[in-house]
């Protein structure tokens, strides 16, 4: 997947054209903003805790080597399999192999952006093992084989006689879409016997404690208890830089997550584990119920490089999804519009970091640099900065648009004398003339930068001007 | 092994001193955190009742069964639904104790209308219990049932998730005794993901009833 200017642009029109996605979008991302805000307003010590919380993360990824080796240690000693995953090629031939060695056909998967980042669902199919969603957003997004839209709410696009319609098809029977409460109860009834059957069960990883060596999940549906518990096989992936080095530093995070997601004080629930299920629990007896195998594969792709370098700070990122709600960009465009599995504020920085600026080159543009995402960010992640370095980067790397880049070296050039500045702004106020429409400088559409929309004229007095005259 | 060292020492590399901030201390502060447990988890859709004490959540338990038309009942076989008997006091029930009755855990499980269980803490400002899995503790017990029905005294209750850690830091949050799998549980099983219209039980129970009991 790429998403080049041309790319973001025609796939945004498609979503501001839908009225449909539009009023989902409105809805959705306000209802999310304002639950967080007033989730984070009922403890006034919130700004002091996101302080705190940065500086957790910071000092966790200025170390992280150790803690990953920490998280290891603690995990291995309770009998978990830990793997390391140099990218998602890697992280995919790992998770495949565990199914094929126990012969898995079906695995049920707990929400997970990690295993979307690397199309884990894509590999499973080619070795022979049926990946089932069971988020049910993620879900009824894999019956209709369309991308998420919204980190924490992937369907926040489809309506209910979409989902209804996809429900018909998958159980073969009529479903009411007036009824969500009665699609809800379909899709409980057809996924328990997936919950069942399931030889393996896939799961992300919120965070992982180092200390203790557990993988803590949290979902509000119970899906993640399901596949961490049910199947004979538990896997999760999980990115490097999800580390928790201390239960301390867990509780903080804990504490955020939910209130900055959705704005509730805690999700139903956060599931912590710790290795298989115990053959000697604390009385020496064995454990009833849980997997016999809990693999966890630490998944590197991208991240490493990131560490130490000006980008770092994207690695104190939690996976809220609170920048996506205030951004007025994605509040338009959509999910769907930035090409990747990470949208948003914090998708148009991270996919070009994890994926190649090459391939996304679009995206550090797709932002007004409004600040609204840095504000409401748990961890508060500077990411206008970091967009500004990766719009640097473009024309550095030349990978920004041969004419963006002459534009901006001669505009660059032009601007180090104020002689040279004066007088070019003085030709184009008589060179723009012929091309003025409505005060508008109208350009032939493939010559404007700004696209179909047309660019202001030039002033008749520049500010400079007026404020030496003292007009202003 | 070649990825793992390749990670690690890329990551070594950049290794700087910066030491994590001292522990966040809880400044919550609740005059009664049974009753506000009460409130929140009746926030977020769960059914909190408060009991004077072990006998009349007892009661309680027997009243809640009753008006469920409950059948099948399957129960974590530790304090203090152990020492209740609850086989004997209510025979015309299907009962299993986990570690105790003969047969298939998961397959009773699967058809219970009630799953039954203790806690070993539970958070008064987010409305959560948090439970162990163990020998006579099932995973499966508390989850697949349409209903979770937990019964708590009132001296399980801790502030929020900071006292909780800073209490259980050398008991339950220690290697060793950790379990397999630990959860906090804050309300029934929900999902918005249609429409964004709230629906309860998608996966997990759909009822998620708390007895708390002074002691």
């Amino acid at each position: 997947m790429t998403t080049t200017t041309a790319q973001f642009r025609e796939r945004a029109t498609i979503a501001l054209e839908d009225v449909r996605l539009q009023q989902a979008l409105d809805g959705a991302t306000g209802r999310f903003a304002t639950a967080r805000q007033a989730a984070l307003a009922a403890i006034p010590w919130a700004d002091e805790l996101r302080d705190h919380f940065k500086a957790i993360r910071a000092a966790t990824l200025a170390n992280l080597a150790e803690h990953l080796q920490t998280f290891e240690r603690q995990a291995t000693a309770v009998g978990t399999h830990v793997h390391w995953a140099q990218d998602g090629a890697e992280a995919c031939a790992i998770v495949t192999e565990i199914a094929q060695r126990h012969g898995v056909t079906l695995a049920t998967k707990s929400k997970s952006m990690a295993t979307e980042e690397i199309h884990l669902n894509a590999a499973l199919a080619k070795a022979g093992v049926r990946p089932v969603e069971t988020d049910l957003g993620e879900w009824i997004i894999q019956l209709a084989e369309e991308p998420p839209s919204h980190i924490i709410a992937p369907a926040i696009h489809k309506t209910k006689e979409q989902v209804a319609e996809l429900f018909e098809r998958e159980s073969g029977r009529p479903q009411s879409a007036a009824d969500i409460p009665a699609l809800t109860a379909e899709a409980r009834r057809m996924l328990r016997e997936q919950f069942l059957a399931a030889g393996m069960g896939i799961s992300g990883g919120n965070l992982a404690v180092a200390e203790t060596g557990s993988v803590v999940l949290v979902t509000n549906e119970g899906n993640g208890r399901m596949v961490t518990t049910a199947p004979r096989v538990h896997v999760a992936i999980i990115g490097i830089e999800k580390i928790a080095p201390t239960w301390d530093d867990a509780a903080v995070w804990l504490s955020l997550l939910a209130r900055s997601a959705t704005g509730q004080p805690m999700s139903i629930y956060t599931t912590v584990i710790t290795g298989p299920k115990r053959t000697a629990a604390l009385d020496g007896l064995p454990d009833p119920d849980g997997p016999e195998e809990v693999h966890v594969v630490l998944l590197d792709n991208g991240r490493s490089p990131l560490v130490g370098s000006k980008y770092e700070e994207v690695l104190q990122c939690i996976r809220c999804g609170a920048c996506l709600n205030v951004c007025p960009v994605y509040r338009e465009a959509g999910g769907h519009a930035y090409g990747s599995p990470y949208s948003g504020p914090i998708g148009a920085v991270i996919s070009p970091l994890l994926f190649g600026l090459d391939k996304y080159p679009a995206l550090p543009h797709a932002s007004s640099l409004c600040g609204a995402c840095q504000d409401v960010c748990p961890a508060r992640i500077d990411l206008p900065r970091m967009l500004l370095e990766l719009r640097a980067d473009l024309v550095t790397q030349g990978i920004a648009h041969g004419s963006e880049a002459v534009l901006e070296g001669s505009v660059s050039l032009a601007m180090r004398s104020e002689r040279v500045w004066a007088l070019l702004m003085g030709m184009g106020r008589v060179g723009q003339r012929p091309l003025l429409k409505n005060g508008k400088l109208a350009l032939p559409e493939r010559f404007n930068p700004g696209g179909e929309r047309p660019l202001p004229a030039l002033a008749k007095k520049s500010f400079h001007d007026l404020w030496r005259d003292g007009e202003v | 092994m070649r990825t793992r060292t390749t990670i690690l020492t890329r990551l070594q590399s950049n290794n700087r001193a910066l030491a994590q901030p001292t522990t966040w201390q809880s400044r919550q502060g609740f005059n009664d955190l049974a009753e506000q447990f009460v409130t929140a988890l009746t926030a977020v859709h769960g059914e909190p009742h408060l009991a004077p004490n072990l006998e009349g959540a007892t009661a309680q338990l027997g009243a809640i069964l009753a008006e469920l038309g409950a059948q099948r009942v399957v129960a974590n076989n530790e304090a203090p639904i152990a020492d209740l008997n609850l086989p004997t006091r209510w025979p015309h029930l299907q009962w299993h104790i986990v570690g105790e009755t003969a047969g298939d855990l998961r397959e009773f499980c699967t058809y219970a209308d009630v799953g039954l269980s203790s806690g070993i803490a539970a958070i008064a400002e987010t409305g959560s219990v948090v439970i162990h899995s163990g020998s006579a503790q099932s995973r499966v017990a508390t989850l697949f049932p349409p209903v979770h029905i937990v019964l708590l005294p009132t001296s399980r209750l801790t502030t929020d998730l900071f006292t909780f850690t800073a209490t259980h830091k050398n008991t339950h949050l220690a290697n060793g005794t950790l379990p397999a799998a630990m959860t906090f549980i804050s309300g029934p099983s929900k999902t918005a993901d249609i429409e964004q219209t709230m629906a309860i039980g998608v996966h997990g129970p759909k009822r998620f009833i708390v007895i708390l009991y002074r002691e």
